[in-house]
């Protein structure tokens, strides 16, 4: 009997507990395990194992929460840059564009008191050679910019049209040495032509050695080239030089338009003495 | 004794780590089942007394932490040691493959266990259509399971045994 029940040891123990657990469950299932003495033992022993872990995986899921917080900043601040780059450039956009309108109204304002069929030109391209002082204009012929025309801005003059393509039209800058513009001091009235130097200077030429001309006196268009309108500011003299030989000054002066700073222009028609005439009221009356 | 006290431990443990961190796995409800695979190892490689009482302990232990009625695992877990047992005396497991289908049968038979309890004693109508997929993951995820933590084992009850021995 002892040698049977050793020899089947593992298999009678195997069923005594399937009975005895097979037991726990049906009086489990039923409600009428009261007494447990296993179960608070066994849970005494997780305890301590299950504080642990719960404290362990609680501090790397804080860390990893905080990571995640931390890769949601920065996300999030990746975002707010891209964001603040789009603002910024449609700010500058908006005030580009305000600074535009703002041109635009002037020249506006500075057509009305021009001849009639001037054309408002945008500069597209500057000279290509440091030879010459040009500068290319979006309009053309077929926009009514033709040879001979004036380039003015409301500040004064810009130069003069001697090219033009179907869209678009060269003008040559009074700064040019091959530039000529007829002026007037506006103080004195003394006369004389208003050209570039190759020494990158704007110089009056021609003014009699007699003429009273002083450092600050502004030049404007006389009128009577047929290109520029009549009155318009050319420049400020910054310099005399009477020469000890010779029949002229040598003028220097600052041209009232700075290129680098001028985007749009006013193409006009100028006043010949004959279309001045014809528009003058007394060829009205007449 | 002392090294059923020990595979006991060693379970206790396990029995904490599939009731916390195994549930971080990727793996949905399914927790991988290392107390049935130490169970299953030690019905083939160490079936004493001690062990069967181990076996129904860690299966009590996980019912007192996740069975809603006491019992079910622990018959579940002394199931499968004697079919374990009782299986071994006419196979020999000599490489990691059949080590993988011995545990896979094993998790079956734990699995129609549980359901078969859950039907009778929980009233649980169509469980069975519910609970198969489940059975049948968790049988070939404790199968694949079986080959590395049947070598650690190994490798843990031959460093005990030759501790024994030097001691």
């Amino acid at each position: 009997m002892l040698a049977f029940l050793r020899k089947n040891q593992i298999v009678l123990s195997s069923c005594s507990c399937l009975l005895l657990s097979l037991y726990i469950v049906n009086a489990a299932a039923r409600g009428q395990l009261k007494n447990d003495p296993i179960g608070p033992i066994l849970l005494w022993l997780l305890r301590p194992m299950q504080l642990g872990t719960h404290a362990v995986t609680g501090w790397f899921g804080d860390i990893q929460k905080e990571f995640g917080t931390l890769s949601g900043f920065k996300a999030e601040n990746e975002r707010l840059r891209t964001r603040i780059q789009q603002l910024e450039a449609e700010r500058n956009r908006l005030l580009e564009a305000e600074a535009t309108n703002r041109r635009l109204q002037q020249l506006l304002d500075f057509r009305a008191q021009l001849p009639p069929g001037s054309v408002t030109a945008t500069i597209i391209a500057n000279s290509a050679s440091t030879w010459f002082q040009s500068c290319l204009l979006d309009k053309g012929s077929s926009d009514g910019v033709g040879k001979g025309m004036a380039a003015v801005t409301p500040l004064g003059v810009v130069g003069q049209v001697i090219s033009t393509a179907a869209r678009s039209a060269k003008v040559l800058l009074i700064t040019d040495p091959n530039s000529g513009v007829d002026v007037l001091v506006q103080r004195t009235r003394a006369r004389g032509i208003v050209s570039g130097s190759l020494e990158q200077k704007t110089i009056m030429k021609y003014v009699k050695r007699s003429e009273d001309i002083q450092v600050g006196d502004r030049l404007i268009t006389t009128g009577l080239d047929g290109v520029f309108p009549k009155g318009l500011m050319v420049g400020t003299v910054t310099k005399v030089q009477r020469q000890n030989l010779g029949l002229f000054q040598y003028i220097e002066l600052t041209p009232a338009v700075s290129l680098s700073q001028t985007e749009e222009v006013l193409v006009v028609k100028g006043e010949t003495n004959q279309t001045k005439n014809e528009g003058s009221p007394a060829n009205k009356i007449r | 004794m002392k090294l059923s006290l020990l595979f006991f431990a060693v379970g206790l443990i396990l029995v904490h780590l599939q009731t916390t961190l195994l549930h971080l796995l990727p793996l949905g409800p399914i927790v991988p089942d290392f107390v049935l695979l130490l169970c299953v190892y030690w019905a083939l490689y160490h079936p004493t007394v001690g062990a069967v009482l181990a076996s129904f302990l860690l299966g009590y232990s996980v019912d007192v932490a996740s069975s809603p009625i006491l019992g079910l695992n622990a018959f579940a877990m002394s199931m499968v040691f004697l079919a374990v047992h009782l299986s071994s005396r006419s196979i020999w497991l000599h490489d990691p493959m059949s080590s993988a289908i011995v545990v896979l049968l094993a998790s079956l038979v734990k699995g129609v266990t549980l359901a078969l309890l859950s039907a009778v004693f929980l009233n649980a109508e169509r469980f069975w259509i519910g609970a198969i997929p489940y059975i049948i993951i968790e049988a070939l995820i404790a199968a694949a399971l079986a080959p590395i933590v049947f070598a650690l084992l190994r490798r843990g009850h031959s460093y005990v045994e030759r501790f024994r021995v030097a001691a």
